[in-house]
């Protein structure tokens, strides 16, 4: 009796001894990575390029990254139009079969009216069905998607030009953020957004089958890719 | 006798079992203050270059950031030797306010008097942290870490106004 017993204790501090370990190695070592669940996105209707409606709802399914920007917006703006352009051409390639968007929303809505758009997509090269720039007619509510929505800040100056800072929020098929880049890092903007899709997409390819526990306990502790 | 009796003494099975209460206690009003207290642990949210702070055109415009006029506000700020940019902040009450907080040159503290608003601002990292003020008001900012000569200059105010004055004032 007290032999078993003896043993049924070594048995159980083992098993607790092997988990705890495990979790360890698994939080330090990080075997898995993936990018956080940050917050549900924002639910919204827009107008594209072509004056046709885009929904929250037509991106589902789809990685979107979300950009913000006016199209009168000096020179390169701030860079955000090159590394959409590059962005453009790289993410397909990392997504392979997952379906990828871009999707610029315009912070000068008074202005940008989907012709200007349109004539702003072709002079970036923006690829239709790949990259939408998207407005919508009331300023009002688009500061509601873009601020309560998006979480990002504009102001709109009196002499026509929009004070912002480049932002990018990355949005996973199921609509969930996963990626919210707000200022410069140690890793340039663009080789995070660019390494992230790569991270989400290994996810999504991935995360299937007995594999799933392996990314969920990812979430649970926090294994997030820097 | 039991099993159980003769591999651990009573008084030391006692004492286990008051250390094990402690510990979930711990753990219990841990969660109240968390949960319930909404005591927060600053996060460091990302690492920047301290040295790249004037190039970037979030960090060259440090201030209040209106997201959704009346409720939702982020405020970016720069500790330095021996200031706070900017010193003067002024927000609605009522609104979620949300800090960002870097320091460009030596290691800094971001303290907001009568809150629960502290953290460490450490050259390259950012500290991110949340508040909701309920009432109209003067909230000083000091520094915490002492960072030379003018350390105890270091201070700031947050101005809380009622949102209809907040709105008027725009």
């Amino acid at each position: 009796m007290n032999r078993a017993f003896i043993w049924i204790t070594r048995g159980v501090y083992t098993f607790f001894g092997l988990v705890f370990v495990s979790v360890v190695a698994f939080k330090v070592f990080q075997p898995v990575q993936v990018l956080p669940r940050i917050r549900l996105g924002p639910g919204y209707w827009l107008l594209d390029q072509d004056g046709q409606r885009l929904t929250n709802e037509d991106m589902r399914g789809k990685v979107v990254l979300y950009s913000f920007l006016y199209t009168r917006c000096p020179g390169d703006c701030y860079g955000i139009v090159p590394l959409l352009q590059k962005v453009q051409v790289q993410g397909p390639q990392i997504m392979g079969d997952i379906p990828f968007a871009i999707v610029t929303i315009t912070l000068d809505p008074a202005h940008d009216t989907p012709e200007v758009l349109k004539a702003y997509a072709q002079q970036v090269g923006a690829q239709p069905g790949l990259w939408y720039f998207a407005t919508h007619p009331d300023p009002k509510r688009l500061k509601l998607i873009v601020g309560a929505g998006f979480g990002v800040w504009y102001e709109p100056q009196p002499d026509g030009s929009v004070r912002f800072a480049p932002r990018y929020v990355l949005v996973d098929g199921w609509g969930i953020v996963r990626g919210d880049y707000k200022y410069e890092t140690i890793a340039s903007t663009e080789e995070r957004i660019l390494r992230h899709l790569g991270v989400l997409a290994e996810e999504i390819q991935n995360s299937q089958g007995s594999a799933k526990l392996a990314y969920e306990a990812a979430h649970f502790f926090l294994c997030y890719a820097p | 006798m039991t099993a159980h009796s003769t591999l651990i003494d009573r008084h030391e099975r006692r004492w286990i079992a008051i250390s094990a209460a402690l510990l979930a206690s711990f753990a219990v009003l841990i969660g109240i203050a968390g949960f319930a207290l909404g005591v927060q642990v600053p996060t460091l949210e990302q690492r920047v270059d301290p040295a790249k702070l004037n190039e970037d055109p979030v960090w060259s415009q440090p201030g209040v950031r209106e997201i959704v006029p009346g409720r939702k506000y982020e405020v970016y700020i720069i500790a330095q030797t021996w200031m706070f940019v900017p010193r003067e902040i002024v927000v609605p009450a009522g609104a979620k306010v949300t800090f960002y907080v870097t320091s460009r040159d030596i290691q800094h503290g971001f303290k907001v008097l009568d809150t629960d608003l502290n953290v460490q601002v450490i050259p390259g990292y950012v500290g991110k942290l949340s508040y909701t003020f309920k009432e109209p008001g003067e909230y000083k900012f000091i520094c915490t870490e002492y960072c030379g000569l003018g350390h105890a200059a270091m201070a700031g105010v947050i101005k809380v106004v009622p949102p209809e004055e907040y709105q008027s004032s725009q």
